[in-house]
């Protein structure tokens, strides 16, 4: 499944290319309809929205590098009662894709009747930079890609977005290349799956490749390696130990963003708002009689380990969670320092494969030996 | 006449045991009878079992109505309201007739009244005899007056009357007056349907094979004595230590067959092979320095798993195998090491040295039980072991009396466990069936869960095993300031029969609906009837076991530890009280699934229970393998045998046969399952079962070694058979043959032993000799594994001239036609030649393989072991089930056997079938989960985690539900579960915060 | 006095019904000495142990935790004491990754036979919680 073809960008720079590209799978009707960014009329920002008429095109922009929620999360709640009965084409970055994976596993999502169509990404800004960057330029999707082009790292980009090893789509049908590629000139589409190749075909495309993407892509995942470890070892020095952990958590208001924004927290009603935490006033009491006081409202740090027991095992790193923080806690830079030991120990990378099990819902008779003797 | 309910149970070992609670499980009242003072007989002085060297006792206990027997490790005890232990008990006199025994037995005193004895141990203090101990095999040292064993529940003690010296010392001592020094017998009349012998074995004495010097030579031990030195509980707490110097031994050698395949004893006891192999691989994983040597006739390591973990040992730790009889041990008296004369293959004298000799004895009829038999009216065999037959392996001589176990014949527990099932099957056609009545929802539980907890807290001084370290009123007065608690008392002795009519009353009185008992280690369910309360209102603290007794040099944080434990287990009780799960109904009806001799016994066995039974079958005939079954080694007729059991099926108006149909789909669950089956010509059609039987078969490998296929007088032993028996072959007319054993079996790609291969090879060339005393018969072969009493034809064979010689598998026969003759060429062990062999006939023995299972399991959503036969749920203690509760496995499914072993295991799956069957309903247990739907996203980790299919995702609903008589309430979902959506009653997370609140 | 020697922990301890918990009662009547520092919960299986318990415990108020359960392979419940091993694992994972004191958890495997095991863990868990001294969440007003 290696086939691939090049996309030539035009005028209308990638952006236009990729929308033609959108618009081509209407045209050989190959989707009913599709689930893509769309850029707001305000212009500061893009909202994932399910397309059916093609006109609506031309708001669609999958480049803006924004992310404000994981379509992961919109590709549940579509899916989740029951399938789509018509072909859904879906856009997604990679770490939406990846937790889509995930969310698949936990049988919070359905595949069946999509066309999952992957798209490099370069990073993203947080909502409010990205509504900055757009005031500076014409076409946010196209400058920020020439940007990028020319190798440029914006420092602003979302800090997730910095260490993220994963720029490219896995899993998808198809994957929208931009790494490696001549965006002055073309972009490529590759096939990931049998249908993927089937759509190459049938849309006429003339198979191609290029010889620069492997290492573009490389380059890429290990200058992020390199930073990744850079901000664990920072996020080691800052937040390791009761005390430092304390104080990154100080500012934290038990909102409880942070699961609302994660888009594997898949849960009807957190374990943390049902009735166990319903405690009596005595109960209350008799805590703050112990310690001389106590915190209101409680269990912050009980709150954030178990989060982090629930569901660092298949964090993908998209970062929203420190996004939804009203108080900037770098909550996914803990998730993403613990999730990557966790994650190896199990040889589990989310989002990686479907048949890849959750570590939790198996074991091996021989390993951990270490834990109990 | 009026059916009984009630059996006897002679023997509580591993069979006896198990045939109690099979058929208290499914209703019967069970007396269960041991000479001894407790229950356990081999069983608990192991630790771990082949072939897989775990612990799964446990696994023994019922799998329905969870909450009737205790809940905890057999080793302690075993307390089920429907099993009457009897110990120290023997059967004096046996009168009736099956449906209606009358048995005269007499229970000796024990000296000490169990009611009273608190076990305080003070008598053990005083006593002045010393005596070798029977737990630790004479071992470690014991009084006279003694618990069994460490951890028997209760745990109340005992005088052993033959070395006790009556000085009265303990008497004076006893702080409950529990102790009489009278010798005294109680005779009692049991009126029972049916009996069961599960006697076990006796060790042979290993003092009679004196060129061994056992007991001469500390340093020679037998295999027991080895698991009793290497078990925690054993006397030097697991660690390996030579007895005379207690040092770690590093070369240790295991002689097999002590007292088994010789001229006294001319049969093999079984087990000792693969008993050796454990005792080899523990050692090895735990000191992987200890070189390990057994000598050996042949390894027979015939059951299930059995040869894998003979390669494990040999090929992967390094245990070291050398085939030779060892003749004479010396000791070598400065090191006090064992110099072993052996006698290698080449007929060599070798002498080798090790530090420690364990002899791997055999097994031999336990003592007394010539008497016993003679007592029962049933008859022994000529080893003085049970008499049965071949075709009815649980049955004694004797009508209404069944025999399971090394009673009738040495064996290991895995099938001893089989016949227990077997037994219990056939003893229950003599007996009442009573219905399992639904419990019904307590009125008492249900109000209760409206009312506020009151909570009533009884603190137990134990005389003053308690007090003497805790300050109980400091405990009562803190528990009375404790939220809810309406009362509190002190109590001297709580396990006092009388002891609960004065809390009794002041529980009514304060309205008292849910207790805190603090007191030991007791099991008092059965005894909560008396103050009206149920287990689940009623929460313990062991304040003797888990604090007095053991931090008797810390009273005041001890103290402190009291009070903790009891305000956490007030947290417990304070939380309201779990309702009911309703029960669901039973379709009184089971599938089975194959038409040859397993799937045909086990039907028969359903019918003759009242069961409807629907046997589909995929080929065209009834009767499976056992078509081509002629005679056998014993002298049985199989195929009177096939005709008769046919023509049953055939004419038991329960049993419908629907032949060549498949099992196309599964849905449901135990008691309830629906199938849909398909007939060649007919539509799909559904069907509701309560159980289904897995006797699906096995079939002989097809060998593409040794030219078969190529040249006419190449067979198999299977078409020798056929060919000797409808006379197409005349032995007259045959000089010379060679059998060629292990062909496929016990190769890469099929590492085990088919079991059967070498008896037909017996059978086979016996039958030949009878017909012409002059043809050669050469039996090439690896490991002659002629088990238990076959052992007997094996000798007969060597007596009537044939010659056996064995190869390596590295250098496997050659077999190459030459002209119009067959040479068959071989490496010659004993000479070292080569020998080389012009047969008119080669007969192969080919393996027993598995047809291809993978659709039928999946269709079934049960596992295949990695040879692909059916994977049962444990492969010793629960040998016949799944992990999916309702299906059951018996035959060659399950993996290779003789006829009379498949017939034992089609009756045990049946008689798993017929208990699940007989009751009108399942009822859950009281700790059984449950979703709060509107918290449930519906993930299915829960369902993904529980072992037992006891949650499902309705398809009708949506939602994730529990199937609470399959929940055993183990947790496992609540865990998985990330939103609190999965709940244990009784312990919700809620409680469990308030309790480890409680705590500090 | 040294301040370990004052300082008495209160540990938690989850212990199955079928193993530890025996084995418990085992060194009970055996008589087995060994200090009162261990709050022992009786729960069915050490699968269904929840991490949030443990958690729980450490930050109200315990100094330790110790969940026992059947040894590998012999679990009443066939794989409970697998899984809780995979449990404990992350969770002691994530807490030294954060630098919380991983060590304060123990996991340990003691047979219905293994009384002598149970006293002894029980002795050596106490005085390694001893070493490591109070737990620090237990005074934080502020977690």
């Amino acid at each position: 499944m290696s086939s691939s073809a090049i996309l030539p960008v035009g005028d209308g720079g990638v952006l236009g290319a990729v929308r033609a590209f959108l618009g081509s799978l209407w045209q050989k009707k190959l989707i009913d309809a599709l689930l893509v960014p769309l850029e707001l009329p305000s212009g500061d920002n893009v909202v994932p929205a399910i397309v059916s008429d093609p006109e609506k095109l031309k708001m669609a922009n999958p480049l803006a590098p924004v992310m404000p929620l994981n379509s992961a999360r919109q590709v549940s709640a579509i899916t989740i009662a029951s399938p789509s009965a018509e072909r859904l084409g879906v856009v997604l970055r990679p770490c939406e894709m990846r937790a889509l994976i995930e969310l698949v596993k936990l049988k919070q999502a359905s595949l069946e009747n999509l066309l999952l169509i992957g798209i490099d990404c370069p990073g993203t800004y947080s909502i409010s930079d990205y509504g900055r960057f757009v005031q500076k330029v014409k076409s946010p999707a196209n400058d920020f890609l020439s940007k990028f082009q020319e190798g440029k790292e914006d420092p602003l980009l979302r800090k997730a977005c910095q260490i993220c090893e994963y720029p490219v789509p896995a899993n998808t049908d198809l994957v929208i290349g931009l790494l490696g590629m001549d965006l002055n000139n073309s972009i490529l589409l590759e096939a990931g799956t049998a249908a993927g190749e089937r759509i190459i075909g049938e849309l006429g495309l003339e198979k191609g490749g290029v010889r620069s993407r492997e290492a573009a892509i490389a380059k890429m995942v290990s200058q992020r390696a390199e930073r990744r470890e850079r901000l664990f070892e920072q996020v080691r020095k800052d937040a390791r130990g009761l005390e430092k952990l304390m104080a990154a958590l100080a500012t934290c208001i038990n909102c409880h963003n942070c699961k609302t924004a994660c888009p594997l927290c898949y849960c009807q009603e957190c374990f943390f708002d049902s009735p166990v935490f319903k405690f009596e006033a005595e109960k209350y009491l008799g805590w703050a009689q112990r310690r001389g006081a106590l915190r209101m409202p409680t269990d912050t740090l009980l709150f954030h380990l178990t989060r982090l027991n629930h569901m660092v095992i298949s964090c993908v790193g998209c970062g929203l969670c420190t996004e939804a923080c009203p108080n900037n806690i770098p909550v996914a830079d803990i998730f993403r320092l613990v999730g990557d030991k966790v994650q190896k120990d199990f040889e589990y990378v989310p989002g990686r494969n479907l048949d890849d099990e959750l570590p939790l819902t198996t074991f091996r008779e021989e390993e951990l030996h270490n834990i109990g003797i | 006449m009026v059916k009984l309910n009630s059996v006897l149970v002679i023997g509580a070992g591993a069979g006896g045991i198990k045939a109690s609670l099979d058929l208290a499980e499914a209703g019967f009242k069970v007396y269960l009878c041991d000479r001894s003072p407790a229950i356990g007989g081999a069983l608990i002085r192991m630790d771990r079992w082949f072939p897989d060297n775990h612990c799964g006792l446990c696994q023994m206990l019922p799998a329905f109505s969870t909450d009737d027997s205790s809940r905890f490790c057999l080793r302690r005890g075993l307390i089920h309201p429907d099993i009457e232990l009897m110990p120290l008990t023997e059967v004096k006199e046996v009168a009736g007739q099956a449906g209606d025994f009358r048995i005269g037995v007499t229970s000796r005193a024990t000296g000490v009244t169990p009611e009273l004895c608190i076990g305080c141990g003070l008598c053990a203090g005083v006593c002045p005899v010393e005596t070798a101990r029977e737990f630790n095999e004479g071992l470690a040292p014991r009084k006279a007056i003694y618990p069994p064993h460490p951890g028997v529940l209760p745990y109340v003690y005992t005088i052993d009357w033959d070395s006790c010296t009556k000085c009265g010392a303990c008497v004076a001592k006893c702080p409950t007056q529990a102790i009489r020094l009278k010798e005294g017998e109680v005779i009692r009349q049991l009126r029972v349907g049916a009996v069961i012998l599960a006697t076990g074995f006796e060790e042979f004495d290993p003092v009679l094979a004196t060129q061994y010097g056992y007991q001469r030579y500390p340093n020679v031990i037998t295999g027991i004595e080895l698991e009793r030195i290497l078990s925690p509980s054993g006397l030097t707490g697991g660690e390996l230590l030579r007895l005379s110097d207690n040092r770690a031994p590093g070369s240790i050698a295991f002689l097999q067959c002590v007292g088994s395949r010789d001229s006294r004893k001319d049969y093999c006891s079984s087990t000792c092979c693969m008993f050796a192999l454990k005792e080899a691989t523990l050692l090895k994983q735990a000191n992987p320095q200890v070189d390990i040597h057994i000598f050996f006739m042949d390894i027979r390591a015939f059951g299930k798993g059995y040869y894998r973990y003979y390669e494990q040992a040999r090929d992967e730790l390094g245990v070291k195998f050398t085939r030779s009889r060892v003749p004479v041990i010396r000791e070598d008296p400065p090191t006090r090491n064992l110099v072993l004369t052996t006698i290698e293959e080449n007929g060599a004298l070798a002498k080798r040295q090790f530090e420690l000799v364990v002899l791997s004895v055999g097994q031999t009829p336990a003592p007394g039980f010539q008497e016993l038999c003679q007592v029962l009216g049933v008859e022994v065999n000529k080893w003085g072991f049970c008499r049965s037959e071949l075709f009815s392996p649980v049955a004694t001589t004797r009508e209404g009396i069944y025999v399971c176990g090394s009673a009738s014949a040495p064996k290991d527990i895995a099938d001893t466990l089989v016949e227990a099932g077997a037994a219990a099957d056939q003893a229950s056609g003599w007996l009442a069936r009573r219905r399992v009545p639904p419990t019904p929802p307590e009125e008492a539980m249900e109000s209760d869960a409206e009312e506020a907890p009151r909570l009533g807290v009884l603190l137990c001084d134990c005389g003053q095993e308690i007090t003497s370290v805790l300050d109980l009123e400091e405990i009562a007065e803190f528990s009375r300031q404790l939220p809810d608690v309406a009362w509190v008392a002190r109590v001297p002795y709580l396990c006092y029969t009388d002891a609960w009519q004065r809390p009794a009353k002041e529980l009514r009185k304060h309205k008292v609906n849910r207790l805190v008992i603090g007191a030991c280690s007791r099991y008092f369910n059965t005894r909560l009837g008396e103050i009206g309360l149920n287990s689940s209102a009623v929460q313990k603290v062991n304040l003797r076991e888990h604090i007095a007794w053991v931090h008797g040099d810390n009273p005041k944080v001890a103290t402190e530890k009291a009070k903790s434990l009891l305000a956490m287990a007030i947290e417990l009780a304070r939380a309201p009280e779990p309702e009911p799960a309703s029960p669901v109904n039973v379709h009184p009806r089971a599938l089975v699934i194959g038409g040859g001799l397993a799937g045909l016994t086990a039907a028969l066995s359903l019918a003759r229970h009242g069961i409807e039974v629907h046997l589909v079958e995929k080929s065209a005939g009834l009767g499976g393998n056992l078509k081509q079954i002629c005679y056998t080694l014993e002298g049985d007729d199989p195929q009177a045998l096939r005709e008769n059991i046919i023509a049953r099926v055939k004419t038991d108006r329960l049993i419908q046969v629907a032949l060549e149909t498949e099992l196309m789909e599964v849905g449901g669950y135990a008691g309830n399952f629906e199938v849909s089956l398909k007939g060649k010509e007919s539509l799909l059609h559904s069907l509701e079962v309560g159980a289904i039987i897995v006797a699906s078969g096995g079939e002989e490998y097809r060998p593409t070694e040794y030219l078969y296929g190529q040249n006419k007088n190449i067979i198999t032993q299977k078409e020798l058979e056929g060919k000797l028996f409808s006379a197409k072959l005349d032995p007259r007319n045959i000089s010379s043959v060679v059998m060629i054993q292990c062909v496929g079996s016990r190769e890469k790609e099929r590492p085990y032993c088919s079991r059967i291969c070498c008896s037909q090879a017996l059978k086979n060339a016996l039958r030949l000799k009878e017909g012409n005393p002059d043809i050669e018969v050469t039996v090439l072969y690896r490991d002659m594994t002629s088990y238990g009493f076959q052992e007997e034809y094996y000798t007969r064979a060597r007596e009537k001239g044939m010659t056996f010689v064995r190869y390596e598998p590295e250098s496997k026969p050659e077999v190459r036609p030459e002209g119009e003759r067959l040479v068959v060429e071989v490496a010659e062990p004993v000479l070292g030649g080569r020998l080389i062999l012009e047969p008119d006939l080669v007969i192969l023995s080919p393996a027993i393989i598995p047809p291809e299972n993978t659709p039928l399991a999946w269709t079934l959503g049960v596992g295949l072991n990695e040879d692909g036969f059916f994977q049962e749920a444990e492969v010793k203690f629960r040998p016949v089930d799944f992990l999916t509760e309702g299906i059951y496995v018996c035959g060659l499914a399950h993996s290779p056997r003789g006829m009379g072993e498949s017939i034992t295991q089609a009756q045990a799956a049946a008689q798993k079938a017929v208990s699940l069957l007989t009751r009108e309903q399942l009822v859950s247990g009281i700790a059984v989960s449950e979703t709060i739907q509107r918290q449930c996203s519906q993930c299915e980790l829960c369902i993904t985690v529980c072992s037992y299919t006891a949650r499902m995702k309705d398809v009708e609903s949506g939602e994730v539900v529990v199937r609470g008589a399959l929940c055993r309430g183990c947790g496992a979902c609540v865990v998985a579960c990330p939103s609190g959506a999965a709940k244990l009653r009784g312990f919700k997370d809620r409680q469990v915060f308030s309790l480890i609140d409680a705590a500090f | 006095m040294a301040e370990e020697d004052q300082f008495e922990p209160v540990i938690v301890g989850f212990f199955c019904n079928w193993c530890t918990a025996a084995a418990a009662d085992l060194a009970g009547t055996s008589r087995m000495q060994y200090p009162p520092n261990v709050r022992p919960i009786r729960v069915m299986c050490s699968g269904s142990v929840d991490p949030v318990y443990v958690l729980r415990a450490l930050l109200g108020g315990a100094d330790g935790v110790i969940i026992g359960g059947c040894p590998p392979g012999d679990c009443h419940y066939v794989s409970g004491n697998y899984r809780a091993r995979r449990r404990m694992a992350i969770l002691k994972t994530i807490l030294a990754t954060l630098g919380l004191e991983e060590e304060r958890v123990w996991v340990r495997w003691i047979s219905a036979a293994e009384g002598a095991k149970f006293s002894r863990t029980m002795n050596e868990l106490t005085q390694a919680i001893k070493k490591l001294g109070p737990n620090p969440m237990k005074r934080d007003w502020s977690i």
